[in-house]
């Protein structure tokens, strides 16, 4: 399926998104809610796009990440329109997350006027939605997107320490604000008010997890080296492997 | 989670509301409403067994109560005074209605009483504009409410000014 993208002629497969195939030919489009791992989610609107598929007279706007191709069309990810339209968005989103570097660059990038910030809790929290997604892929959605409309924001249920939250920090770490706040010291980490043990790898004495993850691991798969870090674990499986062959 | 002890001497009910559907997410927004109904909030406890049987993550049956006005997270009093705050109502004074029921209750929307009879609430327009500043307790509607007027109102649900001021503050 032919695309014309930004003039030039490419090859998309059906049901490709734009960002997909733009990703692939190295063209560069800025993101803030997608994620490899789970695909486009349309919540930024960072990655907008002007579109014309076959058949249309004029071009409109698409997040990229969310627009999937399925005929031939006209893609185009610099213009005035598009510039415009990302000084918006990096000036709203900078609004909520003043703290954070990439949004600085951003808003200088794109000369976004300067608002004043609001202090979101978590500080710099865009609302992306990612951190719910890597907690769901854990499988242990303890946080989600709590209350409605200004006083939207991701949580742990009544802001305690939650039942489900094993504090893999899966959430920290998928952040693109790096909003989720994580304490580490004396062997504990402290994340979403709740507290764990760190245990350190069996052999390079790194400490890697908590003592929930690691048991929920094991239940959850043949996780079968014992309190090894991943980069311990990987090094015996070399060995293993090697001493097979 | 932390569960207030009291919850627990209603299990049993709670449990049963929630029997009376399906294990399944589908029946997750009526199970809530009927505890709503019933208890006038959705307890902790509620919240968890809830969670439990239809087998959504007490996370995303939490985010589903605090996002509509219609579940209560906290206990409510017995009677529930709703203010309108709707833009005819704002116009005609609801604030008033407001400041005097402060007085005379000692709380602000959103409060309830400390002997769990009285809570006061706003609310985005009735569309019952004509009337307005309108005021619905316990479903009960009051139309072109003055300040003078609430006293009377609160002692239809028993309250004599046995002491509300300066309560809850
Ligand atoms: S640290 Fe807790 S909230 Fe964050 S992803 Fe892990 S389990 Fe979920
Ligand atoms: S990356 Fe496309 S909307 Fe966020
Ligand atoms: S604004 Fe109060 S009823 Fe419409």
């Amino acid at each position: 399926m032919k695309i014309k993208l930004n003039g030039k002629e490419r090859e998309a497969m059906p049901g490709e998104s734009i960002l997909e195939l733009c990703k692939r030919e190295n063209v560069p489009i800025p993101t803030f809610c997608y994620h490899q791992a789970f695909g486009g989610q349309g919540a930024c609107r960072m990655c907008m796009v002007e579109v014309r598929e076959e058949g249309q007279k004029e071009a409109r706007l698409a997040a990229a990440c969310t627009y999937l191709l399925n005929r031939e069309a006209e893609v185009i990810t610099e213009s005035d329109r598009i510039q415009r339209i990302r000084r918006t968005i990096v000036m709203l989103l900078k609004r909520r997350a003043a703290g954070d570097p990439i949004l600085k660059e951003l808003a200088d990038a794109y000369a976004a006027p300067d608002l004043e910030a609001v202090v979101t809790e978590p500080e710099n929290c865009i609302l992306c939605g990612l951190c719910i997604h890597a907690c769901e892929e854990m499988g242990k959605s303890a946080i989600w997107s709590m209350f409605r409309g200004i006083d939207k924001r991701i949580a742990t249920p009544y802001d305690e320490a939650s039942d489900d939250c094993i504090g893999c920090a899966a959430c920290a770490r998928i952040c693109p604000t790096h909003a989720i706040s994580m304490e580490e010291k004396d062997s504990k980490r402290i994340i979403w008010n709740k507290s764990f043990e760190l245990v350190a790898c069996r052999r390079c004495g790194k400490e890697y997890a908590t003592r929930e993850e690691i048991e929920y691991l094991k239940e959850r798969s043949d996780y079968g080296q014992e309190n090894l870090c991943e980069s311990c674990r990987k090094k015996t499986l070399a060995i293993t492997v090697k001493n097979y062959i | 989670m932390q569960i207030d002890v009291n919850e627990y001497k209603h299990e049993n009910e709670y449990k049963e509301l929630i029997e009376n559907y399906a294990g399944k997410p589908e029946s997750l927004l009526a199970i809530m409403q009927d505890i709503q109904k019933q208890y006038n909030y959705l307890p902790r406890l509620a919240i968890s067994l809830i969670s439990r049987h239809v087998g959504i993550p007490v996370s995303r049956v939490y985010a589903m109560a605090s996002f509509y006005k219609a579940f209560s997270l906290t206990p409510k009093g017995r009677f529930v005074f709703r203010v309108c705050d709707g833009t005819a109502c704002h116009i005609k004074n609801s604030e008033t209605l407001l400041d005097q029921l402060q007085k005379s209750l000692g709380i602000k929307p959103g409060e309830t009483t400390t002997d769990g009879m009285y809570s006061v609430e706003t609310v985005n327009c009735l569309g019952a504009c004509a009337l307005a500043p309108v005021m619905v307790v316990n479903g009960k509607v009051y139309g072109k409410v003055s300040p003078g007027d609430l006293e009377g109102i609160i002692k239809e649900y028993g309250g004599q000014n046995h002491g509300y001021d300066n309560q809850g503050s």
